[in-house]
């Protein structure tokens, strides 16, 4: 691993840094005397290789109208720090970890692609890290955007909340690929996005995408239930779909917020001055999330604000677990 | 509270001079030097010894709080000037192989390495490692009651290929330390912030005790009580949960209620 040309490219961008070798990155990132809120104040960057389990079907409900689903992630952690996030409750560590070895993804990919006798399957990355906020470092649309050029049966979803699109503006839009960005409305996007850029930056991007030809995903997704949430996302819709061609979308997603009862707990271990951790929620099959009412509530009246905007084909609500 | 955890007593005189840590406890099983913020403990060499020092400091210590936690002392290493100062950044036990990784959080712009903990002074020297004979007792010892990014390990380099174990005294050990407190008072000063940060957030509520007193509260009650006073702290920061109302209720499961009803209105 540290002779794969990955690695010795992403060191020589970083030629102060001090490197410190180990035999597995589990014995960095799994051991259970960490603070993931500590260590986010400084974390530091893993490369290892993916031995195992490198491309995973998605939970039951997870989806943008495909029938085959997959997920897959280059990396752990993100650059990000959004604190209705899964991560910090699932994740001990707040190291990223960058699996260096892309190559045995393509072939883990292929594999898929040839047993699913010619029917197309979805790719999503995203999942545990932001797809693009460490484009510069990690190449990853750079290098996995050619490989989904070439394999039309597959499907390729990257979410993001960055605005690191050099990569997909300097090659042309993949008609199998959707770039899909993150939004919550202004007053959720300051109390609770760390490090995100600007609603507005992101809807810049997007302009820049589309206009490139790139097919876009909207992923309004947690919604956070609070006091004006209908007027802080009829706002974020307009300001969205007032500089995008909504006729061009690819998808748009919803789903409330929700986490696993464990990774919650864990999260209060971390935050218990938080206060979207403070509300009233409900527990239902090991997750927590908004009282049925409150999700309903909230559920239906984005639903009925985004089809002021776009066709029903396009909406896709997620009810899946994080 | 950080816990300083010496082999020797020649590395531990320069610390208990600049930190004043006049309040020495003779009858201890370790001895235990401290003030209001510090204790050092000289644990004797070897990684035995220094599991043993950080368990008993541990039995000290309020159970509901993390303490930092700092080994300094000397160690070997092939080519490094005598005198230079290292923070650790991976420690490996030469006998089972086991490696730990301290997190370096901490913005301090020192010189890192590696450390590996043997049984017996190496002489040798092979590889670009610092050799010790405590940091893999220390390490996860002190891990077990705090947090990786508050168990830190630094050393000064006391021996090299050109010179050796055998010129190691009591005085040079005093001299080194001597020579690398503003580093130790550098890493120390960053150990104590991050821990009050940590610790203040895991404090109990100010009212928590009085609450607690006033009522009888089950074991269950009690978690309960602690969830609602989490989320009244997160949701109305500053503000006494006590109220007149609440000093009306009759039982334990009352005065849930009612603070539940109270959150709930608030959040």
């Amino acid at each position: 691993m540290a002779g794969h040309p990955r690695t010795k490219a992403i060191c020589a961008r970083f030629p102060r840094a001090s490197q410190v070798f180990c035999e597995r990155y589990g014995e960095v990132f799994n051991p259970k005397a960490q603070d993931f809120r500590l260590q986010k104040q400084k974390p530091a960057l893993i490369l290892a290789n993916k031995h195992d389990r490198r491309v995973l079907e998605t939970p039951a409900g997870y989806g943008i109208g495909g029938e085959r689903n997959y997920y897959f992630s280059h990396m752990l952690n993100c650059l990000y720090d959004c604190r209705y996030c899964f991560l910090q409750g699932m994740y001990r560590s707040a190291h990223y970890v960058l699996f260096v070895n892309y190559e045995d993804f393509y072939s883990e990919i292929d594999g898929i692609l040839e047993n699913a006798n010619g029917e197309p399957c979805w790719f999503f990355s995203g999942y545990d890290c932001d797809s693009l906020a460490l484009e510069p470092v990690t190449a990853f649309a750079e290098q996995f955007l050619p490989f989904f050029a070439s394999r039309p049966q597959a499907r390729f979803e990257l979410r993001t909340k960055s605005t690191q699109v050099r990569s997909l503006l300097s090659q042309e839009a993949l008609p199998n690929a959707v770039v899909a960005f993150s939004f919550t409305p202004e007053e959720i996007h300051g109390t609770l996005e760390h490090k995100v850029p600007g609603i507005q930056r992101r809807i810049d991007s997007m302009r820049q995408l589309q206009h490139a030809g790139w097919s876009l995903g909207l992923r309004f997704d947690p919604l956070i239930y609070q006091p004006g949430y209908r007027e802080h996302y009829r706002t974020l819709f307009q300001q969205v779909f007032s500089q995008l061609d909504a006729t061009r979308l690819h998808s748009v997603s919803l789903g409330t917020f929700r986490l696993p009862r464990s990774y919650f707990r864990n999260i209060l271990r971390l935050y218990p001055d938080e206060p979207l951790y403070a509300g009233s929620f409900a527990e239902s099959g090991g997750m927590i999330s908004y009282p049925e009412e409150q999700e309903r509530e909230i559920t239906g009246f984005c639903t009925a604000e985004l089809l002021n905007h776009i066709p029903e084909s396009l909406l896709f609500p997620c009810a899946v677990a994080a | 509270m950080i816990n300083l955890v010496v082999a020797l007593p020649a590395e531990a005189r320069p610390l208990i001079k600049h930190y004043g840590l006049h309040d020495k406890q003779t009858h201890a099983a370790f001895p235990l030097h401290r003030n209001e913020d510090m204790a050092l403990v000289i644990c004797g060499p070897g990684k035995a010894s220094a599991a043993a020092a950080v368990a008993w400091l541990q039995g000290l210590t309020p159970a509901n709080r993390r303490d930092a936690w700092l080994n300094i002392g000397i160690a070997g290493h092939a080519t490094h000037d005598i005198g230079t100062g290292v923070l650790v950044n991976r420690i490996t036990d030469h006998a089972s192989k086991r490696s730990w990784y301290p997190p370096q959080v901490h913005d301090l712009d020192m010189t890192t390495g590696s450390l590996r903990t043997v049984d017996t002074p190496e002489n040798d020297y092979p590889g670009d490692t610092l050799y010790d004979m405590e940091a893999s007792g220390y390490y996860p010892a002190a891990c077990r009651s705090s947090t990786g990014e508050l168990v830190q390990c630094f050393k000064i380099t006391s021996d090299n290929r050109q010179q050796s174990t055998a010129g190691v005294s009591a005085k040079l050990c005093t001299r080194l330390l001597g020579e690398q407190l503003e580093p130790i008072d550098r890493l120390v000063r960053a150990l104590e912030k991050m821990q009050l940060e940590y610790n203040s957030l895991h404090t109990p509520h100010p009212d928590h005790e009085r609450l607690a007193g006033q009522w009888r509260f089950t074991v269950s009650q009690q978690h309960q009580l602690a969830r609602l006073l989490q989320r009244w702290t997160a949701l109305a920061p500053g503000q006494a949960a006590w109220s007149r109302e609440l000093e009306k209720k009759k039982t334990a499961a009352e005065v849930l209620h009612c603070l539940s009803q109270q959150l709930n209105a608030l959040a």
